[in-house]
């Protein structure tokens, strides 16, 4: 008898635990205060001095919107990749989510129903000129998920990033070096600087994705604008085989041949590298103008950044783009209130507080903005005006198929390692690249 | 019978039916949160066979036997011999130490190695240096040469003391009159070790080998927090694979056809090894 009383007892709480377990959901539904708004949005801004502006940006928005309260999640963007695509199927899912870009998040969110189209906001709010259609392209896609690049918007982003050179101001002047001026010039500075016994480039390929950045810059500068934009949307039948990205490759696979790198490149990880450049050694790294917050504070070496210079006498192109945008979730009740809130994260007053933390903003600085420039973040900033202002922003080329990150990490190693040439390399791209456009078109 | 209820319960909930909706979402092409799913058949399974990233990971994974599972065995056998003969100071202490690596999370483990393995920082190039090795250091996280061995070398450090815990109390049960026995007819130390302690270890041999086996096989936190696979597709293994087809890539349907290949691998293997176990068993008795 006991041990059937202990059973029900042990039973009873199992029921107890999974009703505990389905009682929220059940419960928020019948009474909607008609008062007191909840927004709940989830972003990756995690980071210290990110998470602040964030903050800062949310209680800003309360106050204006008096009834309203906002439900801030965050997550490391692995986390929130994995967990928005089924969070965003829900009925009390997040109403605005930041979603990354590219055909394996937002497209396939968009092709499954998941996200509100803009479009009428964008008049709204005139969104029109709060960026650029280059811009506005990176966060479209036509309704059923398919195309990149053009249709509905879905997306707006608050910070912008350009790829380029970050280099140690004090190694620079104690050896008399200057700022290249033609991507022939900087060739030449890597020979010297390797002379001198000093790393020319900080870098480490163990974690992958940042290989994709070194291969790609090179190719930004020998390529056009219009094949970056069709090899990235998938349209026009563009192939990866070409001697451009060949000829990119090749150069690369000089590089790590000459020793440019630093030593044990292929066993470090991206975050240690730049822990060796920030500590000074290294003379320059080649990686996004995110890093720069952290350059700024912590170190006594000073640092300065520019654009990879272009081949004499071509212009000069580089990687770059917009951040991760916020999102809607289609289902929400509170679409406009949600949109509202878009619009907050993209303000003049946004842009001041991501320029405070030493982000480039997607948006332009108010006139009179008295952020300091004459420092890294504004030599990012010059950079990232300079290639939009000369529409020379070009992509993230991994975003071009779902698997396109992978074959590239795991090509890129194979031709850093010296087991494959850079034909075996465009080739075995390739293969990924027009596998993905022939499924795409049947 | 009733008190069998709740773990029922929870195993069915947790294990029986995830497992379920794994082997039907394996015959969809489906992303995993879209409400179209289409039937494909084995159309998942046929692209398996033909995929070489999948039959590298397999082999990757049969590699990772070696590491995780027989060198182990053959270590934790040698020290539980060290461990069990007369009394010594400090036993406790050795068993300890040992097991440790046992109970700290994959991932910081990952960490750790991560560390340990860095060409510029790390100890291990250092130690090289130190005792004037030079040419030996490597990169060896990105070497196509030794990532392998040494994402496996890993393995051997985390089982082996397990493996030893295992054989030193099973050692306790083998009578010591056999001992006595076999050094009256003047076995030595290593003779007595190949004669009697690992033939009376066969059960605990057994219990080690399933269970690093299927340790080698689901491999995946190991690989997220090291290599990624890398360099090339060099350390790439199943279950890193299953994650990346299922998760990055929204290929829900292709991760679960890799799964389910997996599980039956990973079944055989261990009915494999419980029969030839239980007949070397019964060819003793």
């Amino acid at each position: 008898m006991k041990k059937f009383r202990l059973t029900m007892i042990l039973v009873l709480t199992f029921v107890l635990i999974l009703s505990a377990c389905s009682s929220p959901a059940a419960q928020t539904t019948p009474e909607e205060p008609s008062e007191e708004t909840t927004l709940v949005v989830w972003d990756q801004f995690y980071r210290e001095e990110e998470s602040k502006v964030i903050e800062t940006l949310n209680a800003e928005f309360e106050a204006a919107h008096p009834g309203v309260k906002i439900e801030r999640e965050t997550k490391v963007l692995a986390d929130l990749q994995m967990t928005v695509k089924l969070a965003l199927g829900e009925t009390d899912g997040p109403d605005v989510a930041q979603v990354n870009q590219g055909r394996s998040d937002m497209g396939a969110l968009v092709e499954a129903g998941l996200l509100l189209p803009l479009d009428e906001y964008v008049a709204t709010y005139s969104w029109g000129n709060v960026f650029s259609s280059s811009v506005a392209s990176r966060n479209s896609f036509t309704p059923d998920g398919k195309t990149f690049g053009q249709g509905s918007l879905y997306g707006v982003s608050p910070t912008a990033e350009v790829v380029g050179v970050f280099y140690n101001k004090g190694i620079f002047k104690d050896n008399g070096w200057s700022i290249p001026t033609t991507f022939e010039d900087f060739d030449a500075l890597l020979a010297e600087i390797k002379d001198a016994g000093i790393t020319p480039i900080s870098f480490g390929s163990l974690d992958g994705w940042n290989a994709i950045h070194e291969y790609s810059a090179i190719q930004h500068l020998l390529v056009s604008l219009d094949y970056i934009n069709n090899l990235t949307y998938g349209v026009n039948n563009v192939s990866f085989d070409t001697p451009e990205n060949q000829q990119a490759a090749q150069i690369l696979s000089d590089w790590a041949k000459a020793g440019y790198f630093s030593e044990g490149y292929a066993g470090i990880g991206y975050d240690d590298s730049n822990n060796l450049f920030k500590s000074g050694q290294g003379a320059m790294t080649i990686t996004g103008s995110w890093f720069a917050p952290e350059l700024m504070t912590g170190t006594d070496q000073e640092f300065g950044f520019f654009l990879l210079p272009g081949f004499s006498g071509k212009a000069t192109m580089a990687i770059g783009g917009v951040g991760v945008p916020f999102a809607i979730r289609k289902t929400t009740e509170h679409a406009d209130l949600a949109a509202e809130y878009l619009n907050w994260m993209i303000s003049p007053r946004a842009a001041e507080l991501w320029a405070q933390a030493g982000m480039v903003p997607a948006m332009s600085l108010p006139e009179d903005s008295k952020i300091a420039t004459d420092n890294l973040f504004g030599e990012t900033l010059l950079a990232w005006d300079t290639i939009n202002k000369n529409n020379a922003v070009g992509h993230y080329i991994d975003w071009a198929t779902p698997t396109f990150y992978d074959t590239l990490v795991s090509e890129l190693q194979k031709l850093l390692g010296g087991v494959t040439t850079p034909t075996d390399f465009t080739a075995a791209v390739e293969v990924d690249y027009s596998n993905y456009l022939l499924e795409k078109s049947q | 019978m009733l008190y069998l209820l709740p773990a029922f319960l929870i195993y069915l909930l947790f294990t029986f039916i995830p497992i379920l909706e794994t082997f039907r979402a394996s015959f969809f092409d489906w992303n995993g949160f879209s409400e179209s799913r289409t039937f494909i058949g084995l159309g998942n399974y046929l692209n398996l066979f033909s995929d070489p990233l999948f039959l590298k990971a397999i082999s990757n994974n049969l590699v990772f036997i070696i590491f995780y599972s027989i060198i182990p065995i053959l270590i934790g056998l040698f020290l539980s011999a060290l461990l069990s003969g007369q009394p010594i100071p400090g036993f406790s202490f050795f068993r300890t130490l040992y097991f440790l690596p046992q109970v700290i999370s994959m991932v910081v483990v990952g960490v750790i190695w991560r560390w340990m393995f860095n060409p510029v920082s790390g100890p291990i190039n250092q130690f090289l240096s130190l005792i004037g090795l030079d040419q030996l250091r490597q990169a060896w996280l990105g070497s196509f040469q030794y990532a392998l061995p040494a994402v496996g070398s890993i393995g051997t450090w985390v089982q082996y003391g397990f493996c030893m815990v295992l054989f030193l109390a099973g050692i306790q049960r083998i009578p010591m009159e056999y001992y006595e026995a076999a050094s009256l007819d003047g076995a030595n130390g290593f003779k007595q070790f190949l004669h009697i302690t690992v033939p009376g270890l066969k059960s605990e041999i057994g219990v080690a080998m399933i269970t690093t086996m299927i340790a080698a096989l689901r491999v995946f936190d190991l690989i997220y927090s090291t290599t990624r696979g890398g360099p090339g597709d060099s350390t790439l293994v199943t279950g890193f694979l299953i994650y990346r087809s299922a998760i990055l890539n929204n290929r829900i349907g292709y991760g679960a056809a890799i799964a389910m290949v997996l599980t039956v691998i990973i079944l055989a293997l261990s009915f494999l090894i419980r029969r030839l176990m239980s007949e070397k068993q019964e060819e003793q008795a």
